[in-house]
């Protein structure tokens, strides 16, 4: 089954880069520079690779799918990006987030500063804002046929998905990265993750509304708000080194449904402060675990 | 024994008060669970009563006595009101140990968790002690130095943190000390090594007693004073160790207990003992039930550690008017006079050696590819345009720092002394944490909240050490209370995992990051304004070391000199920070190391220092931006790392 994500990640690569010249000639080749792994993932699906990125050392331990090109070059942490480096790429648009604001002033200078927003304070679900925010961003690059055309694809993605899961007896399922052995983040309404569960027909166990991000710290007990006995305990890699061997001690942890065989799985990495790729991936992985188990 | 008797009434009373009030607290914890009804087939309440509510009551208790007992036993072997586990930096050294170790040798903390953090507090309290045992135990010095320390080592941990997660916080929670159990794996394991210790304890305190006898007298009676405190300090960094090591760190704990026991009229260094453990658990039993239930109806994370620190730290600047002081003169003065020419050559090394960096800095580089490149061709004007405004800036700052450093180093007569401590970058910490919460300004508005940020702190030290007239060691302890309030406030936001708080770990990480040319060039002249401000007043810089009676002797006005230099060295901190973090340690050792190269009196101390301070930080700067290309590790830390190796290898070698 991974071929079939795998399958449609690349589809909806090569079918943008397929498409008939864009309307505006000029903006073909353009140098985009992305400070967001969201966006960066988004611009291979509308088929124009970043030149630059910031963050690429870690993409495969939090992003992993869609594959980077490897003309892509490192431009440093978000956090901190190389200006140095930036200059020497001679950027034509700058990809950024409102969580980057205090740079506008700095990056301005360098090339056109495009800022889009996905998370904001009490706007309610990602999934949608993720979508708007795609609209907008292949609005600014001209390459709007490409963007419907992978919207599509990603809707029919989730619907596929929620086909092959209907009929079946779904669990619910309550979605964590491990901090450490006590504590864990907990995602739920309003982040990406929670919208594409809604979407693929699946219950989240954990009801309460987190942060505008989607998620909670929470101590592992609390793990045992969720009273379902039939729901399942997703974890996301990368999990610390010793967290499954205490929780393994942890008489409060066997006592938890989710220490019961096959109640408790670890998906590999899914970026939850992503855009709708990420939201693809995350749904792609939970059909296919989904479907192995039941 | 009536006297005696009443003596334990009061600290009794404060230990069933505090019992009875967490137990009603955990009680509400606890009803739920128990109410409800028992089924037999699933019943999670009860599981989660036993195997996380009750462990973490018992944890909390554990925990409390443990760092009461610790804190108990400093303050009585170290003679010191004072003294407990955060304030000597034995919490704060375990908890960077475990960082460290868990960041790059995660193997080891398997087994050896409670030996890491045995190291870490064991080799804190050493650098702590030995300063202190330098000056004869001043609980002045010993208490500033711990403070620094335990700053210090904090902040590395976080930023460390930082820089090696980036979405997993929680090295932030376990830092802040969180209580929550999933099991009675750790409560019981405490719960042997806390009776080992108290056992231990048992059989000191009848020396112990005799220890307030004075030195003298309890020789006489046969006490091996050496031998007794080195077993005491060992129990005592014990203690530390293995709490940190199991819930993180907890703040102030071992500093409140002891004190609520002493004003509840116990006198007498055993009852102090016995009851100050009694007292520190019922504190943080009762502090952690009141905290689960505020942080239940906020629906929030918040780790109990960093929520004491915050309450705690006030006790501190409380406490601060019982501390006996004495004025200390500077060592320096002592030394040999210097000749002429010695003061010449040393600055015009230094000079050369500034130049010489700067250059480096500015033409060498890593390019796209990663290879070390020369400045040159199509970019090269670009490039520099970006590169000079941060090297004048970081060179500014360090300059800056270094004199501010000289400043308060020759204030106090304490060669720990350092702007750090005035707790004027905590004040900026504190601003640009409440903007970025609160109404998320651009860097323009952080920076005005900084500044403002400043000058609060500034002006409460400044008006509440008023009454002593400056004296230096009330102001200074005042600053660096009050930079540990705002650690723990910093503590608590970034264990929320908020992405906000990468912003502030930012700020304090001293990076260079958002300087620009107007910035750089601002700072450089109100740098060469104030430093030549600082250069002007070399005078009383020169006199006040001799001491209060000798400078009054000679027509120096004692308060109104001292305000003035604190308002300077706040000065050039406040702008200072802005740039370089509040870790940065430039302060601390460019007045150093102009001292060690001959420039004793204050003016070529002063140019000697800032060059070198400078130097350091362009030097800093330049490691920064190239070691791990195109990443950037802030100036501000690479200094703080440069930093620590200083700090040991100055007290190895005036030890």
């Amino acid at each position: 089954m991974t071929v079939l994500r795998r399958s449609f990640l690349q589809c909806a690569a090569a079918a943008a880069a397929m498409m008939p010249k864009p309307v505006f000639a000029e903006m073909a080749g353009l140098r985009i520079v992305s400070l967001d792994y969201g966006l960066s993932s988004t611009l291979l699906s509308l088929g124009l690779p970043p030149v630059g990125i910031s963050d690429l050392a870690d993409w495969g331990r939090w992003v992993v799918e869609p594959v980077l090109p490897s003309s892509v070059i490192d431009i440093g942490s978000a956090n901190e990006i190389n200006f140095e480096i930036l200059v020497q790429l001679k950027p034509d648009i700058i990809l950024t987030t409102p969580y980057l604001n205090e740079l506008l002033s700095k990056l301005q200078p360098f090339a056109k500063v495009v800022r889009l927003e996905v998370f904001t304070p009490g706007a309610g679900p990602i999934l949608p804002a993720a979508i708007a925010a795609t609209r907008r961003l292949a609005a600014e690059i001209g390459r709007q046929n490409e963007a419907e055309r992978f919207l599509a694809h990603s809707d029919a993605f989730f619907e596929s998905c929620r086909n092959r899961l209907s009929g079946r007896k779904l669990p619910p399922v309550a979605l964590v990265n491990f901090m450490d052995a006590r504590h864990a983040r907990i995602y739920s309404a309003p982040g990406l993750f929670h919208n594409a569960l809604e979407r693929i027909g699946v219950r989240n166990a954990w009801e309460k509304q987190s942060n505008y991000w989607g998620f909670e710290t929470i101590g592992i007990e609390e793990l045992s708000a969720i009273k379902d006995p039939d729901a399942r305990l997703i974890a996301f890699d990368p999990i610390p080194p010793d967290v499954l061997p205490r929780l393994a001690d942890s008489p409060l942890w066997q006592r938890l449904p989710f220490s019961q065989p096959g109640h408790f799985s670890v998906l590999p990495p899914a970026l939850m402060f992503g855009m709708v790729n990420e939201a693809v991936r995350f749904a792609g992985l939970l059909t296919e675990l989904l479907e192995k188990d039941s | 024994m009536t006297a005696s008797r009443r003596d334990i009434l009061g600290p009794a009373l404060v230990t069933l008060l505090l019992f009875c009030a967490g137990g009603v607290a955990s009680w509400f914890l606890a009803a739920p669970a128990l109410s409800a009804p028992t089924m037999s087939a699933y019943d999670i309440e009860r599981m989660v009563l036993y195997y996380s509510t009750l462990p973490r009551l018992a944890t909390a208790l554990l925990a409390g006595a443990a760092l009461a007992l610790s804190g108990a036993l400093f303050q009585q072997v170290l003679r010191n009101p004072l003294a407990d586990p955060t304030t000597l930096g034995v919490s704060a050294g375990a908890n960077l140990a475990l960082v460290i170790t868990s960041l790059f040798l995660p193997g080891l903390l398997g087994a050896g968790r409670d030996l890491v953090a045995l190291v870490g507090s064991g080799v804190a309290a050493a650098i702590v002690v030995s300063l202190g045992a330098r000056r004869g135990f001043s609980p002045y010095s010993l208490v500033l130095s711990g403070l620094v320390l335990s700053l210090w080592c904090g902040g590395l941990a976080a930023i460390l943190t930082y820089l090696n997660q980036k979405y997993l916080a929680s090295l932030f929670i376990w830092g802040a000390g969180s209580l929550a159990q999933q099991s009675w794996v750790i409560p019981v394991s405490l719960i042997w090594k806390l009776a080992v210790v108290s056992i231990i304890c048992a059989v000191l305190i009848r020396p112990l007693s005799l220890l307030d006898l004075g030195e003298s007298s309890s020789s006489a009676l046969g006490v091996k004073l050496i031998r007794l405190r080195a077993i005491v300090i060992v129990c005592a960094v014990a203690l530390a160790a293995f709490v940190t090591s199991a819930v993180g760190v907890i703040g102030f704990i071992g500093l409140v207990a002891p004190t609520i026991t002493r004003l509840a009229g116990a006198r007498r260094p055993a009852q102090l003992i016995l009851w100050s453990p009694l007292v520190g658990a019922g504190l943080l039993f009762f502090a952690d039930s009141v905290l689960q239930l505020v942080a239940g109806e906020l629906g929030d994370f918040l780790p109990t550690g960093a929520v004491t620190a915050i309450f705690g730290s006030p006790l501190l600047l409380a406490l601060l008017p019982r501390l006996k002081i004495r004025h200390r003169i500077q060592q320096a003065a002592i030394q040999k006079r210097s000749r002429r020419w010695d003061t010449k050559i040393p600055i015009i090394i230094a000079f050369s050696i500034l130049v010489l960096l700067l250059l480096l800095s500015m033409f060498v580089g890593r390019g796209v590819d990663g290879s070390w490149t020369l400045v040159f061709g199509e970019y090269s004007l670009d490039i520099l345009s970006i590169r000079i405004p941060k090297i004048f800036a970081v060179l500014a700052s360090g300059a800056m720092l270094a004199v501010a450093g000289a400043i308060l180093q020759r204030l106090t007569g304490n060669e720990m002394a350092s702007p750090e401590v005035l707790g004027i970058s905590a004040g900026s910490t504190f601003g640009v944490a409440i903007a970025l919460f609160s109404i998320a300004p651009g860097f323009s508005g952080q920076f005005l909240f900084a500044v403002i940020g400043a000058i609060i702190v500034l002006s409460m030290i400044l008006l509440g050490s008023r009454r002593s007239s400056f004296a230096p060691e009330r102001v200074l302890l005042a600053g660096i209370a009050l930079s540990a309030m705002v650690d723990a406030v910093v503590g608590v936001l970034s264990s929320t995992g908020d992405p906000r708080a990468v912003l502030l770990m930012r700020w304090m990480s001293g990076s260079t990051y958002l300087v620009d040319g107007m910035s750089a060039a601002a700072e450089t002249v109100i740098a060469v304004i104030l430093i030549a401000t600082a250069f002007a007043a070399r005078r009383w810089l020169d006199i006040l070391p001799l001491g209060p009676a000798p400078s009054a002797a000679v027509g120096v006005p004692l308060a109104r000199a001292r305000l003035a230099l604190f308002g300077l060295a706040g000065l050039l901190t406040a702008t200072a920070t802005l740039t370089i973090g509040p870790l940065s340690f430039v302060g601390l050792m460019g007045p150093h190391l102009a001292r060690e190269a001959g420039l004793t009196r204050a003016m070529p101390q002063m140019i000697g220092a800032s060059l070198i301070g400078g130097g350091l930080m362009v030097a800093a700067d330049f490691v920064g931006r190239t070691i791990v290309s195109p990443y950037q590790i802030p100036a501000g830390l690479v200094s703080a790392l440069i930093g620590a190796p200083f700090l040991m290898l100055m007290m190895r070698r005036k030890a």
